[in-house]
């Protein structure tokens, strides 16, 4: 059940996924994706600081090097409210099934490794929705490594934690960071009782796990009629980039 | 509250406390509803303070490099929910504290502050906000050297804004109050906000200043305070007026020695 703070049950299902990155887990998401569509329901997405206004201050802040841990927390939060406010709230109260790339743990996660006191941060969240599923993915540092490297080799300021002054070596930086990150994740297991997927594991084994720990929550979730194009999107692949400017009201949710 | 290098305290985690150590100026804010006067007020005051011989620095809300301008278009744009707006005012606020406000009290300057967390706390208040929520999103605040709280009457604001430059949207409470005019629903807007103001003001040490009077007379109010705040500071120059001539521009009555 996805719960408001009050206590109050939403219609919808709010699906979540966490891990550092190469962990794998957008993927996981996106494949959980087109079989929920796939099979007629009616999903939504969000993902990690992707609000277009308050993108604008995180991206100008980043590109000039302005945020502080402080004010690199705050904005991640207001994000999150953006979103919370306009894409996920909205679709479980439609009852949809939100799937969500990263959510309160990613910023519990950083914010303490950044050094910030997680009392403070996990009440600056406490207005978040309780998640359906909360699910990580668990990796050792060496196997992500090694997937993000074979992708994309430059670390960008942040993301490496040269902010903190780990290491001047980007890529150590990165290994120092993430590894105090994996440290917030494991703590937060117990706490927020979130479900431990093993990610090292080939991605369609991880796959059938996900979607077993999700199919008991659909039960009661009402099916759209599946159209055509939802059909033609989810068996081939395709995320409707064109197709959704004939449904401008559908455009958030694909 | 210790006048020298002071104990920095804050309104709850002191997620700052490694930069605010030995801080040797002073923070005073002035805080108060739209139209009270505020502006005015911390010019006046940041020219008398300069003529003393101290260094002063101003600031306010919305004036961060990170977010300011990221804050004036999403209220432009009128569409953002109230717990993002606050937690952008708080991303602002971070902000100047880390690379205006602490900095300049480290340095040994007055720093005028042309509303503060005051001023937030109320608007998300008469807005419904949660209270702890609220409290604890601006605990990283440092505890200002003094809090003035410029109260004026309904009455009054209503003349003073629209002489001024007419009603706001957002002074009007526009996104939330359902009423029948900007007129109307400025004087329900302010009057909660006044109420609002007045059950935080002993919570927070609130210096009150009564602002229903003549610009002249709230200024001297605020100067006699702010000579006992600033008492055992010692000016970076010698004051303008026991300068000699030509250095600064020494105004009439001046000790000039030419």
């Amino acid at each position: 059940m996805a719960t408001l703070r009050d206590g109050r049950v939403l219609p919808g299902k709010l699906i979540i996924v966490e891990g550092i990155d190469g962990s794998g887990k957008s993927t996981q998401l996106d494949l959980l994706r087109k079989w929920l569509i796939g099979e007629g329901y009616l999903v939504a997405f969000s993902t990690w600081n992707s609000s277009s206004i308050v993108r604008t201050v995180t991206k100008k802040g980043k590109a000039k090097r302005l945020l502080t841990p402080l004010s690199f927390s705050l904005i991640h939060t207001a994000d999150f409210a953006d979103r919370q406010q306009r894409q996920m709230l909205p679709a479980l109260k439609a009852g949809a099934i939100v799937l969500a790339d990263r959510y309160i743990y990613t910023a519990f996660a950083r914010d303490a490794a950044r050094g910030l006191d997680p009392g403070w941060v996990r009440g600056l969240y406490s207005f978040a929705i309780r998640p359906t599923i909360a699910l990580y993915f668990r990796v050792p540092l060496e196997e992500s490594l090694r997937r993000i490297m074979a992708g994309r080799p430059e670390l960008k300021y942040y993301e490496a934690g040269l902010d903190i002054g780990l290491h001047e070596d980007p890529y150590e930086s990165f290994k120092l960071f993430q590894t105090r990150v994996i440290e917030q994740y494991e703590a937060m297991v117990d706490e927020f009782g979130l479900t431990v997927i093993d990610a090292t594991r080939p991605l369609l084994e991880q796959q059938d796990e996900v979607r077993e720990l999700v199919r008991p929550h659909l039960a009661h979730v009402p099916k759209i009629e599946i159209s055509g194009w939802r059909e033609v999107l989810a068996r081939e692949g395709l995320h409707g980039r064109y197709i959704q400017e004939m449904f401008p009201t559908l455009a958030e949710e694909i | 509250m210790s006048m020298s290098t002071r104990e920095p305290q804050f309104y709850g985690y002191d997620l700052l406390a490694s930069q605010a150590r030995s801080l040797k100026g002073r923070l005073i804010v002035l805080e108060g509803t739209d139209g009270v006067g505020r502006s005015s007020q911390i010019a006046l005051l940041r020219e008398w303070l300069e003529n003393e011989g101290y260094a002063v620095a101003t600031s306010g809300l919305k004036r961060g490099k990170l977010a300011g301008k990221g804050l004036k278009e999403a209220m432009s744009g009128h569409t953002l929910g109230d717990t993002t707006m606050n937690l952008l005012y708080a991303t602002d606020l971070a902000d100047r504290m880390e690379r205006e406000i602490l900095p300049a009290l480290r340095a040994g300057f007055i720093m005028l502050t042309d509303r503060y967390i005051y001023s937030l706390i109320v608007r998300s208040l008469v807005r419904g906000a949660d209270p702890r929520w609220i409290k604890n999103l601006f605990s990283f605040a440092l505890v200002p050297d003094i809090v003035f709280y410029l109260q004026a009457d309904v009455e009054f604001l209503v003349t003073r804004v629209l002489n001024a430059r007419g009603f706001d949207y957002w002074e009007s409470g526009g996104d939330f109050l359902r009423g029948r005019d900007y007129y109307d629903n400025f004087v329900d807007y302010q009057r909660r906000v006044l109420a609002q103001f007045d059950a935080i003001s002993d919570q927070y040490d609130f210096h009150r200043i009564d602002a229903n009077r003549s610009m002249h007379e709230v200024f001297k109010d605020l100067q006699s305070a702010i000579r006992t705040v600033i008492a055992d500071m010692k000016p970076a120059h010698p004051p303008i007026a026991s300068r000699p001539a030509g250095d600064g521009g020494a105004p009439s009555g001046g000790a000039a020695s030419g």
